[in-house]
């Protein structure tokens, strides 16, 4: 990966589970509304200092929430808050 | 556009780090390799990347890589190409003989 040893690779294919559904949908909403381009997205998923530890829509959600405080559209507190009300919706559906 | 290099020639990618996001791998900084096409100019990926213009416009190459000069350890057939798609500003003149 990224030109350095890595393990074998999964190749079965499998559903994206929801929460990976929305942190898409996210994206793209936040892209149409010109708040965020693909390029900076790209960087601040480079940037993340735990990468390697990360799936693929881990790194998005991580770098997307990172996109959203530095340009100062949502603070921290306001994006966990948000997240733990949709955990609790998700638990009792 | 005015591109430094046209296809067929030797080209090394820029060995050094440049601070910020860059859009060349690592494991092709240093390394020879030869223009295959001019692909056009783009607005600079590596300033779009923290939300500027990207102006001015850089060149795009295609390069194709040898295998062998890219992994210490390759064994595979030595025509082997590896194409990537490097910015003018990461290539300077030289590389294969």
């Amino acid at each position: 990966m990224g030109g350095e040893p890595a393990g074998p690779i999964n190749q079965q294919g499998h559903e994206p589970e929801d929460w990976e559904r929305l942190a898409d949908a996210i994206n793209a909403a936040l892209g149409k509304k010109g708040l965020q381009t693909t390029d900076e997205h790209r960087r601040a998923i480079e940037s993340l200092p735990n990468y390697r530890d990360l799936a693929y829509y881990e790194r998005w959600a991580s770098a997307t929430e990172k996109l959203l405080v530095e340009k100062g559209l949502l603070t921290k507190i306001e994006i966990d808050e948000r997240a733990a009300d949709l955990h609790r919706r998700w638990e009792n559906a | 556009m005015t591109a430094r290099f046209v296809s067929g020639d030797p080209v090394r990618v820029r060995p050094g780090a440049k601070p910020g996001h860059v859009r060349t791998p690592d494991y092709l900084k240093g390394k020879p390799g030869r223009v295959e096409s001019v692909l056009g100019a783009y607005p600079n990926p590596e300033d779009l990347a923290y939300g500027l213009s990207g102006q001015p416009e850089r060149v795009l190459y295609k390069v194709g890589f040898r295998q062998g000069a890219l992994w210490p350890d390759y064994e595979g057939p030595a025509e082997e190409t590896l194409y990537a798609d490097v910015y003018e500003h990461w290539l300077e003149p030289g590389g294969e003989e």
